[in-house]
Protein backbone atom coordinates (compact mmCIF):
# COMPACT_ATOMS: atom_id res chain seq x y z
CA UNK A 1 0.00 0.00 0.00
CA UNK A 2 1.59 3.44 -0.77
CA UNK A 3 1.69 6.34 1.21
CA UNK A 4 -1.00 8.52 -0.11
CA UNK A 5 -3.75 5.55 0.47
CA UNK A 6 -2.30 5.26 3.62
CA UNK A 7 -2.88 9.20 4.56
CA UNK A 8 -6.53 8.64 3.04
CA UNK A 9 -7.44 5.64 4.53
CA UNK A 10 -6.32 7.17 7.99
CA UNK A 11 -7.70 10.18 7.78
CA UNK A 12 -11.24 8.69 6.34
CA UNK A 13 -11.24 6.13 9.54
CA UNK A 14 -10.66 8.93 11.84
CA UNK A 15 -13.74 11.18 10.24
CA UNK A 16 -15.81 8.15 10.11
CA UNK A 17 -15.36 7.62 13.87
CA UNK A 18 -15.86 11.37 14.83
CA UNK A 19 -19.25 11.30 12.52
CA UNK A 20 -20.43 8.22 14.25
CA UNK A 21 -20.08 9.16 17.03
CA UNK A 22 -21.70 12.93 16.89
CA UNK A 23 -24.71 10.84 14.87
CA UNK A 24 -25.23 8.62 17.12
CA UNK A 25 -25.81 11.11 20.27
CA UNK A 26 -27.04 13.58 17.51
CA UNK A 27 -30.08 10.79 16.48
CA UNK A 28 -31.16 10.27 20.66
CA UNK A 29 -31.16 13.91 20.82
CA UNK A 30 -32.84 14.77 18.12
CA UNK A 31 -35.30 11.63 18.04
CA UNK A 32 -35.74 10.83 21.55
CA UNK A 33 -38.59 11.83 24.60
CA UNK A 34 -37.45 14.27 26.72
CA UNK A 35 -37.33 13.40 30.55
CA UNK A 36 -36.56 15.13 34.02
CA UNK A 37 -34.85 13.36 36.92
CA UNK A 38 -33.94 14.17 39.98
CA UNK A 39 -30.47 14.16 40.60
CA UNK A 40 -27.54 14.47 43.73
CA UNK A 41 -24.18 16.44 42.23
CA UNK A 42 -20.55 16.71 42.87
CA UNK A 43 -17.57 17.55 41.72
CA UNK A 44 -14.86 15.77 40.09
CA UNK A 45 -12.70 16.50 37.15
CA UNK A 46 -11.65 13.90 34.68
CA UNK A 47 -8.60 13.67 33.69
CA UNK A 48 -8.56 14.83 29.52
CA UNK A 49 -12.12 16.60 30.08
CA UNK A 50 -12.13 18.93 32.94
CA UNK A 51 -14.37 19.91 35.57
CA UNK A 52 -17.63 18.11 35.47
CA UNK A 53 -20.82 17.08 38.04
CA UNK A 54 -21.40 13.38 39.01
CA UNK A 55 -24.98 12.85 38.71
CA UNK A 56 -26.57 10.70 40.89
CA UNK A 57 -30.14 9.69 40.14
CA UNK A 58 -33.29 8.68 42.06
CA UNK A 59 -33.42 5.60 39.52
CA UNK A 60 -29.73 4.88 39.77
CA UNK A 61 -31.01 2.85 42.60
CA UNK A 62 -33.65 0.38 42.15
CA UNK A 63 -35.30 -0.68 45.42
CA UNK A 64 -36.80 -4.64 44.55
CA UNK A 65 -38.93 -4.36 46.95
CA UNK A 66 -41.14 -1.40 45.35
CA UNK A 67 -40.65 -1.76 41.75
CA UNK A 68 -41.62 -4.77 39.52
CA UNK A 69 -39.99 -6.65 38.06
CA UNK A 70 -39.40 -8.98 35.04
CA UNK A 71 -36.74 -11.23 37.24
CA UNK A 72 -35.65 -11.85 40.31
CA UNK A 73 -32.44 -12.95 39.85
CA UNK A 74 -29.72 -10.67 38.43
CA UNK A 75 -26.23 -10.35 37.76
CA UNK A 76 -23.20 -7.80 37.89
CA UNK A 77 -22.81 -6.21 34.29
CA UNK A 78 -26.25 -7.48 33.10
CA UNK A 79 -28.54 -4.93 30.39
CA UNK A 80 -31.18 -3.56 32.52
CA UNK A 81 -34.27 -1.29 31.22
CA UNK A 82 -36.40 0.84 33.35
CA UNK A 83 -39.68 1.06 32.20
CA UNK A 84 -40.04 5.12 32.94
CA UNK A 85 -43.47 6.67 33.62
CA UNK A 86 -44.12 11.06 32.89
CA UNK A 87 -45.52 12.66 35.47
CA UNK A 88 -45.28 16.33 35.11
CA UNK A 89 -42.52 15.73 32.91
CA UNK A 90 -40.71 13.72 35.50
CA UNK A 91 -39.32 10.02 34.55
CA UNK A 92 -40.68 7.79 37.50
CA UNK A 93 -39.35 4.25 37.34
CA UNK A 94 -42.26 2.15 36.68
CA UNK A 95 -40.73 -1.50 36.66
CA UNK A 96 -37.62 -3.66 35.42
CA UNK A 97 -37.06 -5.98 32.17
CA UNK A 98 -33.83 -7.86 31.44
CA UNK A 99 -34.82 -7.53 27.68
CA UNK A 100 -36.24 -4.27 25.66
CA UNK A 101 -40.04 -3.82 26.55
CA UNK A 102 -42.35 -2.95 23.57
CA UNK A 103 -44.19 0.26 23.29
CA UNK A 104 -43.06 1.80 26.64
CA UNK A 105 -40.42 4.71 27.71
CA UNK A 106 -37.62 2.78 28.44
CA UNK A 107 -34.09 3.76 29.74
CA UNK A 108 -31.35 1.12 28.92
CA UNK A 109 -28.75 0.47 31.99
CA UNK A 110 -26.26 -2.01 33.12
CA UNK A 111 -26.08 -3.32 36.54
CA UNK A 112 -23.37 -1.63 38.44
CA UNK A 113 -23.75 -3.39 42.12
CA UNK A 114 -26.23 -5.91 43.96
CA UNK A 115 -26.86 -5.26 47.32
CA UNK A 116 -29.05 -8.58 48.84
CA UNK A 117 -31.26 -8.50 51.98
CA UNK A 118 -29.52 -10.74 54.50
CA UNK A 119 -32.68 -11.00 56.46
CA UNK A 120 -34.34 -12.96 53.81
CA UNK A 121 -34.29 -16.40 53.11
CA UNK A 122 -31.81 -17.21 50.45
CA UNK A 123 -30.80 -14.66 47.83
CA UNK A 124 -33.00 -12.09 47.86
CA UNK A 125 -32.08 -8.46 45.96
CA UNK A 126 -32.87 -5.69 48.10
CA UNK A 127 -31.33 -3.06 45.47
CA UNK A 128 -30.05 -3.04 42.61
CA UNK A 129 -27.11 -0.09 41.46
CA UNK A 130 -27.22 0.94 38.16
CA UNK A 131 -25.23 2.77 35.49
CA UNK A 132 -26.86 4.55 32.60
CA UNK A 133 -23.88 5.95 31.01
CA UNK A 134 -25.70 9.75 31.41
CA UNK A 135 -23.60 10.03 35.15
CA UNK A 136 -20.89 13.23 34.04
CA UNK A 137 -22.65 16.63 32.96
CA UNK A 138 -19.30 18.69 32.13
CA UNK A 139 -19.66 22.40 32.53
CA UNK A 140 -16.73 25.20 31.71
CA UNK A 141 -13.91 25.16 34.21
CA UNK A 142 -14.16 25.95 38.22
CA UNK A 143 -18.43 26.19 37.69
CA UNK A 144 -19.18 22.54 38.59
CA UNK A 145 -18.28 24.48 42.50
CA UNK A 146 -21.46 26.84 41.59
CA UNK A 147 -23.68 23.48 41.16
CA UNK A 148 -22.64 22.13 44.19
CA UNK A 149 -23.11 24.90 45.91
CA UNK A 150 -26.85 25.08 45.13
CA UNK A 151 -27.19 21.62 46.08
CA UNK A 152 -26.04 22.03 49.00
CA UNK A 153 -28.67 25.57 49.52
CA UNK A 154 -31.47 23.01 49.30
CA UNK A 155 -32.08 23.64 45.53
CA UNK A 156 -33.55 21.14 43.45
CA UNK A 157 -31.02 19.95 40.96
CA UNK A 158 -32.39 18.05 37.89
CA UNK A 159 -31.19 16.00 34.63
CA UNK A 160 -32.90 16.89 31.26
CA UNK A 161 -32.38 13.72 29.69
CA UNK A 162 -33.33 12.49 25.94
CA UNK A 163 -34.41 9.15 25.72
CA UNK A 164 -34.85 7.63 22.01
CA UNK A 165 -36.88 4.58 20.97
CA UNK A 166 -33.58 2.12 21.88
CA UNK A 167 -33.13 3.14 25.57
CA UNK A 168 -30.75 5.28 25.02
CA UNK A 169 -30.43 8.41 26.99
CA UNK A 170 -28.26 11.67 26.51
CA UNK A 171 -28.41 15.09 28.86
CA UNK A 172 -29.48 18.16 27.49
CA UNK A 173 -29.33 20.03 30.39
CA UNK A 174 -29.01 21.06 33.63
CA UNK A 175 -32.08 22.19 35.94
CA UNK A 176 -31.69 24.02 39.18
CA UNK A 177 -35.11 24.65 40.37
CA UNK A 178 -36.43 24.56 37.39
CA UNK A 179 -34.40 26.72 35.45
CA UNK A 180 -31.69 25.74 32.86
CA UNK A 181 -28.19 25.84 34.56
CA UNK B 1 31.89 3.58 11.60
CA UNK B 2 35.86 4.25 13.02
CA UNK B 3 37.37 6.57 15.44
CA UNK B 4 40.33 8.39 15.61
CA UNK B 5 42.23 6.10 17.13
CA UNK B 6 41.81 3.99 14.45
CA UNK B 7 42.82 6.15 12.10
CA UNK B 8 46.13 6.51 13.76
CA UNK B 9 46.65 3.12 13.92
CA UNK B 10 46.05 2.74 10.32
CA UNK B 11 48.02 5.89 9.71
CA UNK B 12 51.17 4.26 11.61
CA UNK B 13 50.36 0.97 10.24
CA UNK B 14 51.39 2.27 6.70
CA UNK B 15 47.56 0.88 5.99
CA UNK B 16 46.24 4.77 4.50
CA UNK B 17 48.29 7.82 3.89
CA UNK B 18 47.76 11.16 5.13
CA UNK B 19 46.02 12.24 2.70
CA UNK B 20 43.72 9.82 3.46
CA UNK B 21 43.60 10.46 7.01
CA UNK B 22 42.98 13.35 6.73
CA UNK B 23 39.71 12.65 4.45
CA UNK B 24 38.89 10.12 6.84
CA UNK B 25 38.75 12.68 9.95
CA UNK B 26 36.58 15.24 7.89
CA UNK B 27 34.15 12.83 6.88
CA UNK B 28 34.18 11.16 10.45
CA UNK B 29 33.47 14.89 11.82
CA UNK B 30 30.68 15.47 9.15
CA UNK B 31 28.84 11.97 9.49
CA UNK B 32 29.00 13.16 13.85
CA UNK B 33 27.62 16.70 13.65
CA UNK B 34 25.29 15.25 11.08
CA UNK B 35 23.74 12.48 13.67
CA UNK B 36 23.94 14.95 16.23
CA UNK B 37 22.01 17.70 14.28
CA UNK B 38 19.57 15.04 13.75
CA UNK B 39 19.52 14.14 17.19
CA UNK B 40 18.11 17.57 18.26
CA UNK B 41 15.88 18.10 15.43
CA UNK B 42 13.77 14.59 16.40
CA UNK B 43 14.16 15.68 20.28
CA UNK B 44 12.92 19.51 19.67
CA UNK B 45 9.80 18.71 17.28
CA UNK B 46 8.76 15.59 19.10
CA UNK B 47 8.77 17.72 22.49
CA UNK B 48 6.99 20.75 20.86
CA UNK B 49 4.32 18.44 18.96
CA UNK B 50 3.61 17.09 23.29
CA UNK B 51 3.64 20.14 24.34
CA UNK B 52 0.85 22.11 21.35
CA UNK B 53 -1.01 18.24 22.59
CA UNK B 54 -1.21 19.11 26.27
CA UNK B 55 -2.20 22.31 25.23
CA UNK B 56 -4.98 21.34 23.08
CA UNK B 57 -5.80 18.78 26.37
CA UNK B 58 -6.04 21.88 28.32
CA UNK B 59 -8.07 23.45 25.53
CA UNK B 60 -10.60 21.03 25.83
CA UNK B 61 -10.66 20.43 29.51
CA UNK B 62 -11.25 24.39 30.08
CA UNK B 63 -14.22 23.58 28.28
CA UNK B 64 -14.91 27.47 27.48
CA UNK B 65 -18.75 27.96 26.42
CA UNK B 66 -17.60 31.30 24.96
CA UNK B 67 -16.86 28.89 21.45
CA UNK B 68 -19.97 27.47 20.16
CA UNK B 69 -19.91 23.38 20.23
CA UNK B 70 -20.13 23.18 16.30
CA UNK B 71 -17.03 25.86 15.82
CA UNK B 72 -14.86 23.52 18.50
CA UNK B 73 -15.82 20.19 16.73
CA UNK B 74 -14.82 21.66 13.42
CA UNK B 75 -11.73 23.51 15.31
CA UNK B 76 -10.51 20.49 16.26
CA UNK B 77 -11.01 18.06 13.80
CA UNK B 78 -9.83 20.45 11.13
CA UNK B 79 -6.80 20.92 12.84
CA UNK B 80 -6.63 17.10 13.34
CA UNK B 81 -6.83 16.13 9.44
CA UNK B 82 -4.74 19.83 8.68
CA UNK B 83 -1.70 18.60 10.69
CA UNK B 84 -2.27 15.36 9.53
CA UNK B 85 -1.70 16.00 5.92
CA UNK B 86 0.96 19.28 6.80
CA UNK B 87 2.68 16.04 8.62
CA UNK B 88 2.38 13.68 5.69
CA UNK B 89 3.47 16.41 3.25
CA UNK B 90 6.83 17.20 4.74
CA UNK B 91 7.67 13.59 5.10
CA UNK B 92 6.14 12.50 1.82
CA UNK B 93 6.01 14.79 -0.66
CA UNK B 94 8.03 18.12 0.42
CA UNK B 95 10.95 15.94 2.04
CA UNK B 96 12.58 18.96 2.90
CA UNK B 97 11.27 18.68 6.36
CA UNK B 98 11.06 14.87 6.96
CA UNK B 99 11.33 14.59 11.16
CA UNK B 100 9.34 17.69 11.72
CA UNK B 101 6.78 16.02 9.26
CA UNK B 102 7.12 12.96 11.46
CA UNK B 103 6.37 15.01 14.55
CA UNK B 104 3.38 16.59 12.81
CA UNK B 105 2.26 12.74 12.38
CA UNK B 106 2.37 12.29 16.15
CA UNK B 107 1.02 15.07 16.93
CA UNK B 108 -2.18 14.17 14.79
CA UNK B 109 -2.52 11.03 16.82
CA UNK B 110 -2.34 13.32 20.21
CA UNK B 111 -5.29 15.73 17.98
CA UNK B 112 -7.43 12.64 17.37
CA UNK B 113 -7.78 11.78 20.89
CA UNK B 114 -8.64 15.52 21.74
CA UNK B 115 -11.31 16.01 18.99
CA UNK B 116 -12.62 12.54 20.11
CA UNK B 117 -12.64 13.75 23.76
CA UNK B 118 -14.41 17.42 22.95
CA UNK B 119 -17.26 15.19 21.37
CA UNK B 120 -17.73 13.17 23.98
CA UNK B 121 -17.36 16.22 26.49
CA UNK B 122 -20.12 17.71 24.30
CA UNK B 123 -22.34 14.99 24.70
CA UNK B 124 -21.79 14.18 28.37
CA UNK B 125 -20.46 10.82 28.02
CA UNK B 126 -19.61 9.45 31.46
CA UNK B 127 -16.45 11.05 32.40
CA UNK B 128 -13.01 8.61 32.77
CA UNK B 129 -14.42 6.19 30.26
CA UNK B 130 -12.33 3.20 29.16
CA UNK B 131 -13.69 2.70 26.11
CA UNK B 132 -12.91 6.24 24.65
CA UNK B 133 -9.12 5.47 25.57
CA UNK B 134 -9.93 2.54 23.82
CA UNK B 135 -11.00 4.13 20.50
CA UNK B 136 -8.08 6.52 20.86
CA UNK B 137 -5.65 3.24 21.03
CA UNK B 138 -7.10 1.68 17.73
CA UNK B 139 -7.58 5.18 16.04
CA UNK B 140 -3.83 5.93 16.36
CA UNK B 141 -2.69 2.32 16.27
CA UNK B 142 -2.60 2.04 12.35
CA UNK B 143 0.29 5.04 12.02
CA UNK B 144 2.99 2.99 13.87
CA UNK B 145 2.58 0.77 10.45
CA UNK B 146 1.38 3.02 7.61
CA UNK B 147 4.17 5.55 8.55
CA UNK B 148 6.56 3.60 10.61
CA UNK B 149 6.24 5.90 13.62
CA UNK B 150 7.59 4.80 17.26
CA UNK B 151 6.85 7.84 19.10
CA UNK B 152 2.86 6.88 18.45
CA UNK B 153 4.14 2.91 19.11
CA UNK B 154 5.01 4.78 22.62
CA UNK B 155 1.87 6.82 22.79
CA UNK B 156 -0.27 3.90 21.98
CA UNK B 157 1.57 1.89 24.56
CA UNK B 158 0.63 4.21 27.42
CA UNK B 159 -2.65 4.49 26.00
CA UNK B 160 -3.03 0.52 26.24
CA UNK B 161 -1.54 0.95 30.11
CA UNK B 162 -4.25 4.13 30.78
CA UNK B 163 -7.19 1.46 29.66
CA UNK B 164 -6.42 -1.28 32.07
CA UNK B 165 -6.44 1.25 34.49
CA UNK B 166 -9.49 2.76 33.87
CA UNK B 167 -11.44 -0.55 32.58
CA UNK B 168 -10.17 -1.75 36.23
CA UNK B 169 -11.32 0.93 37.98
CA UNK B 170 -15.01 0.66 35.82
CA UNK B 171 -15.34 -3.35 36.03
CA UNK B 172 -15.53 -4.06 39.83
CA UNK B 173 -16.12 -7.78 39.34
CA UNK B 174 -12.32 -8.08 37.71
CA UNK B 175 -11.10 -7.18 41.36
CA UNK B 176 -11.99 -10.86 41.97
CA UNK B 177 -10.01 -12.23 39.41
CA UNK B 178 -6.62 -10.58 39.41
CA UNK B 179 -5.26 -7.64 41.30
CA UNK B 180 -4.32 -4.69 39.76
CA UNK B 181 -0.76 -5.13 40.03
CA UNK B 182 -1.03 -8.93 38.68
CA UNK B 183 -2.84 -7.45 35.14
CA UNK B 184 0.00 -4.66 34.74
CA UNK B 185 2.66 -7.32 34.96
CA UNK B 186 0.55 -9.28 32.43
CA UNK B 187 0.59 -6.33 30.52
CA UNK B 188 4.18 -5.29 30.48
CA UNK B 189 5.28 -8.76 29.71
CA UNK B 190 2.48 -9.18 26.57
CA UNK B 191 3.71 -5.80 25.48
CA UNK B 192 7.36 -6.81 25.49
CA UNK B 193 6.34 -10.16 23.70
CA UNK B 194 5.01 -7.71 20.97
CA UNK B 195 7.72 -6.01 20.75
CA UNK B 196 9.82 -9.48 20.70
CA UNK B 197 7.46 -10.53 17.75
CA UNK B 198 8.02 -7.34 16.05
CA UNK B 199 11.49 -7.82 15.53
CA UNK B 200 11.29 -10.68 13.92
CA UNK B 201 9.85 -9.05 10.31
CA UNK B 202 11.72 -6.48 8.59
CA UNK B 203 8.62 -4.57 7.93
CA UNK B 204 7.55 -3.73 11.21
CA UNK B 205 10.96 -3.97 13.72
CA UNK B 206 10.88 -0.18 13.75
CA UNK B 207 8.32 -0.13 16.45
CA UNK B 208 9.97 -3.39 18.47
CA UNK B 209 12.44 -1.25 20.37
CA UNK B 210 9.63 1.34 21.72
CA UNK B 211 7.11 -2.20 22.58
CA UNK B 212 10.31 -3.74 24.51
CA UNK B 213 11.32 -0.39 25.99
CA UNK B 214 7.54 -0.05 27.47
CA UNK B 215 6.58 -3.16 28.49
CA UNK B 216 9.84 -3.55 30.26
CA UNK B 217 8.99 -0.08 32.43
CA UNK B 218 5.59 -1.34 33.36
CA UNK B 219 7.59 -4.89 34.39
CA UNK B 220 10.46 -2.76 36.73
CA UNK B 221 7.70 -0.89 38.44
CA UNK B 222 5.47 -3.37 39.41
CA UNK B 223 8.35 -5.64 40.59
CA UNK B 224 9.87 -2.65 42.52
CA UNK B 225 6.34 -1.93 44.38
CA UNK B 226 6.29 -5.99 45.20
CA UNK B 227 9.79 -5.19 46.73
CA UNK B 228 7.55 -3.86 49.59
CA UNK B 229 5.76 -6.80 50.36
CA UNK B 230 2.20 -5.36 49.12
CA UNK B 231 1.58 -8.71 47.81
CA UNK B 232 -1.83 -9.58 47.66
CA UNK B 233 -3.29 -12.89 46.71
CA UNK B 234 -6.69 -12.34 45.76
CA UNK B 235 -6.69 -13.62 41.99
CA UNK B 236 -7.81 -16.70 40.30
CA UNK B 237 -6.78 -19.66 38.80
CA UNK B 238 -6.88 -17.64 35.54
CA UNK B 239 -3.79 -15.59 36.83
CA UNK B 240 -1.10 -18.82 36.74
CA UNK B 241 -2.82 -20.00 33.67
CA UNK B 242 -1.66 -16.15 31.51
CA UNK B 243 1.48 -16.32 33.45
CA UNK B 244 2.05 -20.10 31.92
CA UNK B 245 1.18 -19.35 28.69
CA UNK B 246 3.19 -16.13 28.22
CA UNK B 247 6.04 -18.26 29.35
CA UNK B 248 5.28 -20.59 26.93
CA UNK B 249 4.77 -18.14 23.92
CA UNK B 250 8.27 -16.57 25.09
CA UNK B 251 9.80 -20.06 24.75
CA UNK B 252 8.27 -20.90 21.75
CA UNK B 253 10.15 -17.86 19.91
CA UNK B 254 13.24 -18.25 21.76
CA UNK B 255 14.23 -21.65 21.62
CA UNK B 256 13.47 -21.94 17.79
CA UNK B 257 16.75 -21.28 15.97
CA UNK B 258 16.22 -19.65 13.09
CA UNK B 259 13.64 -17.12 14.93
CA UNK B 260 16.51 -16.27 17.91
CA UNK B 261 18.83 -15.90 15.38
CA UNK B 262 16.34 -12.84 14.54
CA UNK B 263 16.11 -11.31 17.99
CA UNK B 264 18.66 -8.91 19.33
CA UNK B 265 18.18 -8.92 23.15
CA UNK B 266 18.49 -12.41 23.56
CA UNK B 267 19.03 -12.57 27.86
CA UNK B 268 16.64 -10.15 28.34
CA UNK B 269 14.02 -12.17 26.36
CA UNK B 270 14.66 -15.07 28.34
CA UNK B 271 14.32 -13.09 31.28
CA UNK B 272 11.08 -12.36 31.12
CA UNK B 273 10.15 -15.68 30.40
CA UNK B 274 12.10 -16.74 33.56
CA UNK B 275 9.80 -13.87 35.43
CA UNK B 276 6.42 -15.31 33.44
CA UNK B 277 7.19 -19.10 35.23
CA UNK B 278 8.44 -17.64 38.18
CA UNK B 279 5.43 -15.41 38.31
CA UNK B 280 3.09 -19.11 37.59
CA UNK B 281 5.07 -20.41 41.23
CA UNK B 282 4.14 -17.64 43.02
CA UNK B 283 0.89 -17.07 42.48
CA UNK B 284 -0.51 -21.06 42.37
CA UNK B 285 1.65 -20.77 45.93
CA UNK B 286 -0.55 -17.51 46.72
CA UNK B 287 -3.73 -19.31 45.73
CA UNK B 288 -3.41 -22.90 47.49
CA UNK B 289 -0.57 -22.29 50.07
CA UNK B 290 0.17 -18.82 51.42
CA UNK B 291 3.38 -18.00 52.94
CA UNK B 292 3.80 -15.18 55.04
CA UNK B 293 4.51 -11.37 53.66
CA UNK B 294 8.04 -10.94 54.83
CA UNK B 295 8.43 -14.24 51.78
CA UNK B 296 7.04 -12.66 49.15
CA UNK B 297 9.01 -9.20 49.87
CA UNK B 298 12.52 -11.12 50.13
CA UNK B 299 11.35 -12.97 46.68
CA UNK B 300 10.92 -10.03 44.85
CA UNK B 301 13.55 -8.32 46.28
CA UNK B 302 15.55 -10.83 44.76
CA UNK B 303 13.96 -11.22 41.42
CA UNK B 304 14.08 -7.24 40.90
CA UNK B 305 18.17 -7.06 41.57
CA UNK B 306 18.42 -10.49 39.60
CA UNK B 307 16.01 -8.40 37.03
CA UNK B 308 18.77 -5.31 37.31
CA UNK B 309 21.86 -7.37 37.27
CA UNK B 310 20.52 -9.46 34.54
CA UNK B 311 20.05 -5.74 32.22
CA UNK B 312 23.41 -4.41 32.63
CA UNK B 313 25.09 -7.84 32.03
CA UNK B 314 22.66 -7.59 28.86
CA UNK B 315 23.06 -4.00 28.24
CA UNK B 316 27.33 -4.49 28.81
CA UNK B 317 27.18 -7.50 25.94
CA UNK B 318 25.13 -6.55 23.29
CA UNK B 319 26.59 -3.06 24.08
CA UNK B 320 22.77 -1.06 24.39
CA UNK B 321 23.46 1.86 26.52
CA UNK B 322 19.61 2.27 26.68
CA UNK B 323 19.44 -0.90 28.72
CA UNK B 324 22.07 0.19 30.86
CA UNK B 325 20.54 3.16 31.57
CA UNK B 326 17.52 1.26 32.41
CA UNK B 327 18.45 -0.45 34.81
CA UNK B 328 20.96 2.25 36.52
CA UNK B 329 17.30 4.18 36.61
CA UNK B 330 15.90 1.65 38.41
CA UNK B 331 19.01 1.08 40.52
CA UNK B 332 18.17 4.26 42.79
CA UNK B 333 14.75 3.85 44.38
CA UNK B 334 15.68 0.19 45.17
CA UNK B 335 18.49 1.61 47.22
CA UNK B 336 16.80 4.57 48.59
CA UNK B 337 13.54 2.08 49.58
CA UNK B 338 15.77 -0.70 51.28
CA UNK B 339 17.87 1.86 52.67
CA UNK B 340 14.79 3.56 54.52
CA UNK B 341 13.36 -0.16 55.30
CA UNK B 342 16.65 -0.99 56.90
CA UNK B 343 18.13 2.07 58.88
CA UNK B 344 14.91 3.82 59.83
CA UNK B 345 14.77 2.14 63.12
CA UNK B 346 18.36 1.69 63.80
CA UNK B 347 19.96 5.49 63.19
CA UNK B 348 19.42 8.53 65.05
CA UNK B 349 17.06 11.22 62.35
CA UNK B 350 20.12 13.18 61.92
CA UNK B 351 22.96 10.57 61.09
CA UNK B 352 20.04 8.74 59.18
CA UNK B 353 19.67 11.85 56.51
CA UNK B 354 23.26 12.70 56.17
CA UNK B 355 24.20 9.40 56.06
CA UNK B 356 21.57 8.77 53.54
CA UNK B 357 22.40 11.33 51.63
CA UNK B 358 26.14 10.35 51.42
CA UNK B 359 25.67 6.84 50.49
CA UNK B 360 23.25 8.49 47.57
CA UNK B 361 25.95 10.68 46.08
CA UNK B 362 28.54 8.26 46.11
CA UNK B 363 26.43 6.37 44.19
CA UNK B 364 25.43 8.73 41.76
CA UNK B 365 28.79 9.51 41.47
CA UNK B 366 29.50 6.02 41.10
CA UNK B 367 26.90 4.88 38.62
CA UNK B 368 27.14 7.77 36.42
CA UNK B 369 31.04 7.49 36.24
CA UNK B 370 30.21 4.03 35.04
CA UNK B 371 27.50 4.98 32.67
CA UNK B 372 29.86 7.51 31.15
CA UNK B 373 32.62 4.81 30.33
CA UNK B 374 30.48 2.59 28.88
CA UNK B 375 28.99 5.13 26.72
CA UNK B 376 32.63 6.28 25.24
CA UNK B 377 33.56 2.63 25.14
CA UNK B 378 30.19 1.36 22.94
CA UNK B 379 30.45 4.84 21.02
CA UNK B 380 34.41 3.83 20.30
CA UNK B 381 33.58 0.49 19.77
CA UNK B 382 30.76 1.18 17.24
CA UNK B 383 32.75 4.06 15.07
Amino acid sequence: MNQKKILYLTLIFWLLIFSGFIAYKEYTLRTGTEVVLKTLPVDPRDLFRGDYVTLNYEISTLDMEQLQAEDSYFYYGDPVYLALELKNGYGIPKKIYTTPPENELYIKGRINDIIYDWEAEGEAIKELRVDYGIESYFVPEGRGIEIEKQQTGRKEVDAKIIIDKYGNAVIKSLLIDGKPF
Amino acid sequence: MFDHDLIRKWLDEGTINHAQAEKMRADLEEYKTEHRSKKQIIAFSTIGAILIGIGAILFVASNWEKIGDTFRIILLAGSTVGIHYAGYHLRYENRKYPRLGFALLFLSALFFGVSLFLIAQIYNINANNSTLVLIWFFGAFPLIYGYRSTAVAELCSLLFYLWIGLLYSERSDLHELINILDLYLISGIALYFTGTLHELSEKVEHAAAAFKFMGLQAVLLVLFIHTFGSWDSNGKEIVPAIYALLGILFLAVLLSKPLRSRLTGFQIDMSMAAISFLMVGITLTAIYSPVPQEAYMGFFNIVFLGLLVLLLYAGYSTEDIGTINTAMFWFIPLIFARYFDFFWELLPRSFFFILGGLVLLTISVVLERKRRELKAQFAGVKQ
